[in-house]
């Protein structure tokens, strides 16, 4: 059996790549990507402990409740993503920026 | 009637509250649905709820009159051996009804002190309910007719019924609080009627300085009420008269501390090494007064406010903005003399305090002078009556304030029928006038009237009726009032009814000096012989002579003209704010003056008949003639109520007793007939055209005069005790006499009639310059440093604040991974932290804070050697401690990196903390000592 060890290492890898995504793309798109990619790496930290534990399943049920969060999100920011298309005619983040001040 | 009034029990007399509630209940409808039941349905609903309150008045009055005769004695004296004679002698009755208990205070020694909302009638005040209800019906009746026009019909009678109410509330309540709802109430209506025609500036103004002069004068009503609760434990009138000898207690607490205030020491004080002497304020003996004189002028103070007396009574010249009804109830049949009331009410606490009655009674006899003389100034005929009123007032406290409670209040009887048939009278006239002139001011204008005689014969033997009352004509009411009441001014000397008591434990009792009575006297006599003359002239100039309103108007065609703008109103005519002057058209003489419908003729009628006929419920001047007249019904009628009061009053012996009343009844009959006779001489045979000179002499006289007695009552005063009078010490006081007396001379030579001057220059200035301070100190401190100050900051941390909202998301990301990163941080480091638990016999232990990953190292003592070299992850240890001993333990804390990064601005940001350090110490147990008694 792999040891746990190699999945968080995989799950922080995962993390560090969404979360350097999402600070350095400037496509709105790329940025919800890297959100996915994010959540999705905390979701292979909880079913890899939550092997660790045979008499729960804790981890697992998480996941699929994470997989539920990822996919309404995923909706209501593609919403934004269209709604700022049509009002910018841009999915540029940095152009976004209709809250300043 | 005998089976209808066995209905009411004597302790349960609810036909009160019927009394009281019709004319509220007429309030309520005119007030809330009178605009839609228009003015037929209004004058239906008024005319009602105060005739059937005067009815069921009358009803409450003849059970009093039952009551009374149930507790009539009989008793047989003789005199000096004489033939013996029956003397029939009736007690306090009194009919109650208790609505229910208001509320609870706490009085003498923390006794609890109920106060319900308790009415009662007794002779006293069955007297003034039938005058109030009586006169009251009357003058609405006329006002029914007067206020015909007016579109705020349904607000005049709203407010006119509430006022009725409030009077009832005021002369029926029987405590204090209840008193002063009424009092308040009065005060309210006065204020909306007097700024009834709030549209004109003058008026609204008027009621607004009306109002703050009473509220001058309640402070001390409700400054006496909360004294009295305090000497007597008591508000309602029954307990306030067994309670009420506390008030002359001479002890030491029970006084009152002028000086130092409450009772205080001064000593010197020492601030900072630095000595400020007080101590020189220190009298050698406290200036105190006692409990009685401390009530009395409180409630005085609130008397004069309401009954306009001097210092306040500048709101009543001025109330007469107010409709001529109003005019006639309230300034002058009724609410005015609520003052007078209040202290016959409570005539047994103000005898106490002999020196408070001669304040009152001086007061009384100076505003009666003071007003008589501004009255003669007067043309508007309105204002003439106002300070004819404010002068009759000061007649009454004149009465008052000598001990004479009967008369006084006998006085307040039948100035009730006469100055308000005088006021209806003017109002008629004034009704007439404004068919010719439409302007308020020229139609009260005496100076345009003249002749009217011809013109209304009705309004005008009224008028003249009332007007011998008030002149003292013989046989009428005001010449048996007024008698009397300069009668007792001469020979009555307020004495403390303690005053044996109090001499045999060595204190000092005052008394007044036998000049008093001679300089009462001598004022009331010369402001008697001034209403005679003022009076007359009111009467001469309306009704007498050629009508002079034909050429009203003719200046403002001049001015139209562009001529003589300021032809009319030349002299020092203040009043004439000049609202809306009606073009008329004068090229035709237009309508003569007309009599008055009959709603108003018939109370005038009415009114008059009593003026003339009222004395004979007290001719007490009679008694001289023959001296087993007794039919004095006032006098007998209320002398249980003023029993306790008569105590303090000493009459000299009877010989002088009788030659004083021969000189004062000779004296008012002289006044009568030299006021009479000038006023004659003046505006009859001269026909008023060398008025304006003798006024300019009058004037410089009075001024002259007014100096005068300013230094001869002060020389009096001061010179009380001679040894003293002339000592180096004694030079402020007599500065200030020399003072007022040029203040005196210098306000009525520059004609500046009334207080007004006074009050405009010192008082009206003083609050001007404070609110200009405020004012200043609001824009300067207030607006500019703090409301600035703080808008400035507040925009700084904003300025700062929106650099970093700037919109984009990646840096609303970035700084959530910089925060995040932080909090990550905090976690890691090192935090110390302990708690110690006591788990007794000594033993305490020690627990470290949990962190992630943690190691522990413990430090028994905290300057000594660990306890075990390396980290472990142990968290607590145990210590064992001696009683009385302590010990400091300490414990490192180190992390997952055995503290090892380190990076320096994170360090600054959140400084890590691996050392706690705990001290323990296990107390003494010390043996419980046993206090002796008297020890703590």
């Amino acid at each position: 059996m792999i040891p746990v060890e190699y999945y968080v290492a995989l799950s922080a890898i995962l993390f560090t790549i969404g979360g350097i995504g999402f600070l350095v793309r400037r496509n709105v798109l790329v940025t919800l990507m890297s959100i996915e990619i994010m959540l999705n790496a905390v979701n292979v930290a909880f079913v890899a402990f939550n092997r660790n534990r045979t008499d729960a399943h804790t981890g697992q049920i998480f996941g699929f409740f994470l997989i539920a969060a990822e996919a309404a999100e995923v909706a209501v920011g593609l919403a934004i993503v269209l709604s700022l298309f049509r009002v910018r005619r841009t999915v540029r983040s940095d152009e976004a920026d209709l809250l300043k001040n | 009637m005998k089976d209808f009034l066995s209905l009411f029990p004597a302790n349960d007399f609810s036909l009160i509250a019927v009394i009281m509630a019709l004319p509220l209940l007429g309030a309520f409808v005119n007030g809330v649905f009178g605009r839609r039941l228009g003015k037929d349905a209004v004058r239906l609903m008024t005319l009602a709820v105060t005739g059937a309150s005067f009815a069921a008045a009358i009803a409450t009055f003849i059970a009093l009159d039952g009551a009374v005769a149930a507790t009539k004695t009989t008793e047989m004296i003789s005199e000096h051996g004489g033939a013996a004679h029956e003397v029939v002698k009736h007690g306090h009755a009194k009919l109650a009804w208790t609505a229910w208990e208001w509320m609870r205070t706490s009085g003498l020694r923390d006794a609890s002190v109920p106060i319900e909302l308790k009415f009662s009638v007794d002779a006293l005040s069955g007297v003034m309910m039938l005058v109030v209800t009586g006169v009251g019906f009357l003058i609405h009746v006329y006002a029914s007719s007067y206020m015909e026009k007016d579109k705020g019909y349904w607000r005049f009678f709203c407010y006119l019924n509430l006022f009725v109410f409030s009077m009832l509330v005021l002369i029926l309540a029987d405590n204090l609080p209840v008193l002063f709802i009424g009092w308040e109430g009065v005060g309210l209506c006065s204020y909306l009627l007097i700024g009834f025609w709030y549209d004109k500036t003058p008026n609204a103004a008027a009621g607004k300085k009306a109002f703050i002069a009473n509220r001058i004068g309640d402070f001390g009503l409700l400054c006496g009420m909360f004294l009295l609760v305090y000497y007597t434990g008591a508000l309602d009138w029954t307990g306030i008269a067994n309670g009420a000898q506390n008030l002359v207690s001479p002890t030491d607490a029970a006084q009152v501390h002028l000086w130092p205030i409450g009772g205080g020491q001064f000593q010197d004080a020492m601030i900072g090494g630095l000595r400020i002497p007080l101590s020189w304020l220190q009298p050698n003996k406290a200036w105190t007064i006692t409990g009685a004189t401390a009530v009395s002028i409180a409630i005085f103070l609130g008397c004069t406010g309401k009954s306009a007396q001097l210092p306040l009574y500048v709101w009543l010249p001025d109330a007469m903005a107010g409709p001529t009804p109003v005019s006639a109830l309230i300034h002058a049949a009724t609410m005015v003399t609520a003052g007078v009331y209040l202290i016959c009410r409570l005539s047994f606490v103000f005898v106490l305090s002999p020196p408070v009655m001669m304040i009152i009674a001086f007061t009384g006899a100076l505003t009666a002078l003071y007003a008589a003389a501004i009255a003669l100034t007067q043309n508007d005929i309105k204002r003439v009556l106002a300070y004819s009123t404010v002068s009759q007032l000061g007649f009454m406290f004149l009465g008052v304030g000598v001990g004479a409670f009967t008369a006084g209040f006998f006085h307040v009887f039948t100035h009730a029928f006469f100055k308000a048939c005088l006021f209806l009278g003017a109002g008629s006239v004034i009704h007439s006038m404004h068919v010719r002139v439409h302007d308020d001011n020229r139609a009260q204008d005496m100076r345009n009237m003249g002749g009217l005689r011809k013109f209304m014969p009705l309004t005008f033997g009224t008028f003249v009726a009332s007007t011998l009352a008030i002149i003292g004509f013989p046989l009428t009411s005001g010449f048996f009032s007024k008698d009397e009441i300069l009668a007792h001014a001469l020979v009555n000397t307020p004495v403390n009814p303690y005053a044996d008591r109090l001499t045999a434990r060595h204190v000092e009792v005052w008394s007044a000096p036998g000049w008093m009575n001679w300089l009462l006297w001598g004022m009331g006599v010369l402001a008697a012989t001034l209403t005679a003359f003022y009076m007359c002239r009111a009467v001469f100039m309306t009704f007498f002579g050629e009508f002079r309103g034909w050429t009203i108007g003719r200046p403002s065609q001049l001015m139209k003209s562009g001529k003589a703008g300021h032809a009319e109103n030349e002299d020092e005519d203040d009043d004439d704010h000049g609202d809306h002057h009606h073009e008329e058209d004068l090229s035709t003489p237009g309508a003569p003056p007309a009599e008055s419908p009959r709603a108003i003729t018939i109370p005038l009628i009415i009114l008059g008949t009593a003026a003339i006929v009222a004395g004979l419920f007290n001719p007490g001047m009679i008694k001289l003639l023959n001296e087993h007249f007794d039919f004095l019904p006032m006098d007998h009628w209320l002398e249980p109520v003023f029993e306790e009061a008569s105590k303090g009053v000493h009459y000299p012996e009877t010989h002088t007793l009788h030659t004083r009343e021969w000189l004062s009844t000779a004296a008012a009959f002289l006044a009568f007939a030299v006021g009479t006779y000038g006023a004659y001489w003046m505006y009859i045979v001269q026909k008023g055209k060398h008025e304006a000179g003798y006024m300019k002499n009058a004037t410089k006289l009075a001024a002259g005069f007014s100096g005068v007695i300013f230094v001869v009552i002060g020389g009096l005063i001061l010179g009380v005790n001679a040894k003293e009078a002339f000592t180096a010490h004694m030079i402020v006081p007599w500065a200030l006499v020399a003072g007022g007396a040029y203040l005196a001379y210098h306000c009525v030579q520059q004609r500046a009639v009334g207080l007004d001057y006074v009050y405009d220059r010192s008082i009206v200035v003083g609050v001007d310059a404070l609110a200009d301070t405020a004012a200043s100190v609001d824009q300067g401190l207030v607006d500019f440093v703090i409301a600035r100050l703080t808008a400035l900051v507040v925009s700084a941390l904003g300025t700062l604040l929106r650099v970093v909202q700037n919109g984009v998301v990646h840096v609303y990301a970035a700084m959530m991974v910089l925060g995040l990163a932080l909090v990550g941080w905090f976690f890691i480091q090192p935090h110390a932290d302990a708690t110690v638990a006591d788990v007794g016999n000594g033993d305490y232990v020690v627990s470290a804070a949990p962190g992630m990953a943690y190691g522990y190292r413990w430090y028994p003592d905290a300057k000594g050697a660990p306890q075990n070299e390396k980290f472990s992850t142990v968290d607590n240890l145990k210590v064992h401690l001696d009683e009385g001993t302590s010990k400091t333990v300490k414990v490192e804390v180190r992390n997952a990196f055995s503290n090892a990064l380190d990076l320096p601005v994170v360090r600054w940001l959140l400084p890590p903390n691996p050392v706690k350090e705990v001290t323990l110490s296990r107390p003494k147990i010390e043996k419980p000592v046993k206090l002796e008694l008297g020890e703590r």
